[in-house]
């Protein structure tokens, strides 16, 4: 199940947190991988500590330029690409009206325009039919948050991206799907934990545990995106999968 | 490689056929020990001839006796319970002002009160066996208003819905409840119905072949169902709770 055996990706962000994470699982499945991150040097240290089959190139995924050449690094690297994950994303943690214009524009830069021109960068090269791109959403693009006003409306820019492009791209036979995390135990997380908990009132891990049971893991996370990367998802496009633990589920 | 499933015990209601005969067959692939449950003991018994290490039980998932019976056997035969896969399911067209109370229940009993059963005694031997993953097989109709079939879509709603609330409920007891949302999957049960949606809806033949192909695509199969049941059913994904995971080959993504 979700054998993912010769299959070529790309990850952006993929030298830490979820995008490690996953890089680490697709390669255990049998995948090679390039990450594509800002941090060259963390890519790098990313893709040594996971052997021959990762390679690390520099990739803002604001720029067009970038996101084309990480593609055809994994194509002239890896003889093609079969798999786009558009990982990379930022947060935002302040009340909406505080943030600058010049913050929210950042955000929407690399979290939304990003994710489009990832997809585009390698639509130019997935094979058709049977190419597959996972994009990273969260559990924030399907419902509000306070203090995550920009990050929230940005995945949700992410989950529409990914509807009208899987309906659009239906008939070349490329899926394309979006995961849905809530709290995951993440660098990201780390930094947002204090501002929530002096926020809220509540300490930031009591709150996570009353509303998703615990924290979850980046592996959990990987282990949907290597399922929605893999054949066995075959009918699976422009769905939104989430990882919560019951979070959304839940009234209270 | 090991199996996803290895050393669990799971129960499949509605088994002998269509989705729930894939199931049952994905998950004994995978390792699992399973019981395909059936209102159709005939049919039951035949099915689980054809899969290794399957036995079956009969049940009408409306009877409350016989889901607890369900579940008490499975215990005493094969030692504990993991997996419970709500599946059980009818459905046809019927126009609402035409449809009698009757009928109402007719889908409702076995399609949400079925599945309440089912979680009701499935999830104690669940709990008592150390935790795991009840699976409801659902349906997108559960997300949309779906003419002809009001009856079958209010229940699915529902089966979403109870899923939710099961998922909260038993989060700390170790059960994980999630809930898979297929599209049109080519079965018995919709191509049975193809006919008389068409005449019902005033439609030439052959057009909702046509509405299918426009809105997922092409049909799914049960195969494509039962990876996605593996998934949940499995440790693979264990932070996901209370969710839905629709396979519609993108229908509901689009408005139009």
């Amino acid at each position: 199940m979700a054998e993912l055996d010769g299959k070529r990706a790309l990850v952006t962000g993929g030298a830490q947190g979820l995008g490690k994470a996953i890089t680490s699982l697709f390669v255990a499945r049998g995948a090679k991988v390039v990450i594509a991150d800002i941090d060259e040097a963390g890519a790098k240290l990313t893709a040594d500590e996971l052997g021959e089959s990762v390679r690390a190139v520099r990739c803002d995924v604001t720029q067009s330029s970038d996101l084309e050449a990480a593609v055809q690094t994994t194509v002239d690297t890896f003889g093609g690409l079969d798999i786009m994950v558009n990982n990379a994303g930022i947060e935002i943690v302040k009340p909406l009206f505080h943030q600058t214009e010049e913050e929210f524009s950042r955000l929407m830069d690399i979290n939304v325009k990003g994710v489009f021109l990832g997809m585009r960068a390698a639509l130019a090269a997935l094979p058709q039919p049977g190419g597959v791109i996972v994009n990273m959403a969260s559990l924030a693009g399907l419902g509000g948050a306070p203090l995550f006003g920009s990050y929230c409306a940005s995945k949700a820019g992410v989950v529409q991206l990914t509807r009208v492009a899987a309906v659009e791209m239906r008939p070349t036979g490329i899926r394309i799907n979006a995961v849905c995390p809530a709290f995951i135990a993440t660098a990201m997380v780390d930094r947002l934990k204090p501002i929530v908990t002096e926020v809220v009132g509540v300490p930031f891990d009591d709150l996570a545990a009353l509303k998703q049971g615990r924290i979850g893991t980046p592996e959990e996370v990987a282990e949907m995106v290597a399922f929605l990367a893999s054949d066995d998802a075959s009918f699976c496009t422009g769905g939104t999968y989430v990882l919560d633990g019951g979070l959304q589920a839940a009234m209270l | 490689m090991a199996g996803l499933l290895e050393g669990k015990i799971a129960i499949v209601t509605g088994a002998a056929k269509g989705i729930g005969r894939a199931i049952a067959e994905a998950y004994a692939t995978q390792g699992a020990t399973v019981v395909v449950s059936d209102i159709d003991e005939g049919m039951a018994k035949e099915t689980a001839s054809r899969i290794p290490g399957a036995s079956a039980i009969a049940c009408d998932v409306r009877s409350e006796e016989q889901v607890k019976s369900l579940v008490d056997q499975t215990v005493a035969q094969h030692g504990g319970l993991q997996i419970m896969v709500p599946n059980a399911g009818i459905g046809r067209p019927v126009p609402l002002l035409g449809m009698d109370y009757d009928e109402w229940r007719a889908v409702t009993s076995v399609n949400l009160d079925g599945v309440f059963l089912c979680v009701r005694y499935g999830a104690p031997a669940i709990i008592a066996s150390g935790g795991g993953a009840i699976v409801n097989v659902c349906s997108i109709t559960a997300q949309a208003g779906t003419p002809l079939i009001a009856h079958y879509s209010a229940a699915k709603a529902g089966v979403m819905s109870l899923t939710q609330s099961a998922a909260v409920e038993l989060r700390a007891q170790g059960v994980r409840v999630n809930a898979i949302l297929p599209g049109f999957i080519e079965t018995e049960m919709v191509t049975s119905v193809k006919g008389d949606f068409e005449r019902l809806l005033g439609f030439p033949d052959g057009q909702f072949d046509q509405v299918i192909a426009m809105k997922q695509g092409r049909y799914g199969t049960p195969e494509e169902v039962a990876k996605m049941a593996v998934f949940l059913a499995s440790d693979r994904s264990s932070f996901s709770n209370g969710s839905p995971f629709v396979l519609d080959g993108g229908c509901r993504a689009s408005l139009l």
